[in-house]
């Protein structure tokens, strides 16, 4: 995002809503640190919630070019990645893995949300992360768009394009086979003691019996405790996914 | 993906924040579900959400229309809103399962809760996505009484400088709770943000509220 100085009559409004802490007033007038801005559009939203008098806040000309466009399409959730078709962060996961299946009984899904929340992410850090995980052969979600970022996926390494960018977060996303989940979880906690940022992580499980939520030993062991919330797929799409 | 799962907060508070998540999956059964998405949508609006939106057109709460909600719908629609009431939940969820639209519908939520409406109505969940919490550099995270206001929009458009700033603001008496829920809710376009939490968890800051505390 940029601010037209013309326009802008230096109120601070826009400073307060920006996620990244971009904005600032110089000499009476916003500006926007374009090193650290993430191209969420939160800023300059057409129903202007923000309320800029000036209409001053615009996007930049070279938004859904690439390499710029990495920040706009793994940070604006009102953009559609080009790739993947699937706005958002990721793709569908657990809300519709009863139709898809990518999550099946003899496999747990992973996903790690990096930056989130509230810290925003350098593609530096999540390259960290990738590359910790690959000695573990993992294949990543191909409907992720992080798929499109990487130079070399076995290695987890990113092209250096990408590793100049940074966003709100990207997901990495993957299965594994159960009897990894012990050794996959402590490689993702012990990287991110090395990382400048936060994750949020996630781990997907299918009901081994209906009235039973997965019995899950290892996250014990890790002294790990699910949080109360979770997010549960009732099995009502169609049609189902057998195995 | 994961933007329902981490929201912060007490269990108390939880208990009154529940996500309905209806989703046409790309390539299997997106084609013709626009008009099944737009019965439930209808059927959402009918028991009453506290916020619903989508990617597309932004949320109830920044005043966007359901009608706009609808006819925003992209080529693989989905459902996303917010109830502060778990019998509004269960009503919704039993209505969907009589429409068997086969759809795929998640509910994020107090998992034991989700479970035990699950086993009132006979349905076999498939499966679960669990929180294992945050990691990482945690001391860049803002305290816990601005997390939960800011993980309650999961694309994290929410900024905590707006949670301050909103606070700030009720603590001066120049905005009031509902007003600072609608303004720090704004930013979140897919209609998760619960202002009913919010305005309750605002209160405490109004100056009256404050006085009685310290008294």
């Amino acid at each position: 995002m940029v601010v037209d100085q013309d326009l802008c009559i230096g109120c601070g409004k826009c400073v307060p809503y920006c996620p990244v802490r971009a904005i600032s007033i110089v000499q009476k007038k916003a500006v926007i640190d374009q090193e650290i801005c993430v191209e969420c559009g939160t800023c300059g939203r057409k129903n202007n919630f923000v309320k800029c008098p000036g209409n001053a806040l615009h996007e930049r000309e070279d938004v859904t070019r690439h390499p710029r466009s990495i920040r706009k399409f793994f940070s604006d959730p009102m953009a559609t990645h080009v790739e993947t078709k699937v706005p958002g962060r990721g793709t569908e996961e657990v809300k519709t893995n009863d139709v898809t299946g990518r999550v099946d009984k003899k496999h747990y899904g992973i996903a790690i949300e990096m930056g989130r929340p509230s810290v925003a992410a350098s593609y530096q850090d999540v390259e960290k992360m990738t590359m910790a995980l690959s000695k573990f052969h993992i294949v990543h979600e191909p409907c992720n768009p992080i798929k499109y970022l990487f130079e070399d996926e076995k290695k987890g390494t990113l092209t250096r394009e990408a590793l100049e960018q940074r966003v709100i977060s990207t997901i990495i996303e993957f299965n594994i086979e159960k009897d990894q989940l012990e050794e996959v979880l402590e490689a993702i906690l012990e990287t991110g003691k090395t990382l400048d940022t936060v994750f949020s992580l996630d781990l997907i499980a299918r009901f081994d019996t209906p009235d039973a939520m997965p019995d899950i030993p290892v996250l014990a062991r890790l002294g790990l405790e699910p949080r109360p919330n979770s997010k549960i797929n009732l099995g009502l799409g169609k049609p189902l996914k057998e195995e | 993906m994961s933007h329902s799962l981490h929201r912060r907060g007490a269990p108390e508070d939880l208990r009154h924040d529940y996500i309905l998540l209806v989703t046409a999956a790309s390539g299997v059964n997106h084609e013709n579900s626009k008009e099944k998405l737009r019965q439930v949508l209808d059927l959402v609006w009918e028991i009453g959400p506290i916020n619903t939106g989508s990617n597309e057109t932004g949320t109830i709460l920044s005043g966007v229309s359901v009608e706009e909600i609808k006819a925003g719908f992209t080529k693989v629609p989905r459902v996303r809103c917010c109830f502060d009431s778990e019998d509004k939940m269960r009503e919704i969820l039993k209505r969907l399962l009589a429409m068997d639209l086969g759809i795929s519908v998640t509910v994020s939520g107090p998992r034991g809760r989700i479970e035990e409406m699950c086993q009132e109505m006979g349905v076999q969940p498939h499966s679960v996505n669990f929180s294992l919490d945050i990691w990482g550099k945690r001391e860049k995270l803002p305290p816990e009484e601005i997390m939960e206001f800011v993980t309650m929009c999961g694309h994290g458009l929410i900024s905590k400088a707006l949670v301050t700033d909103t606070i700030e603001r009720i603590k001066n008496g120049s905005m009031t709770p509902e007003q600072g829920a609608v303004r720090m809710g704004s930013p979140c376009v897919c209609g998760l943000f619960n202002p009913t939490r919010a305005v309750k968890a605002l209160q405490k800051y109004v100056p009256s509220q404050r006085e009685e505390t310290v008294k």
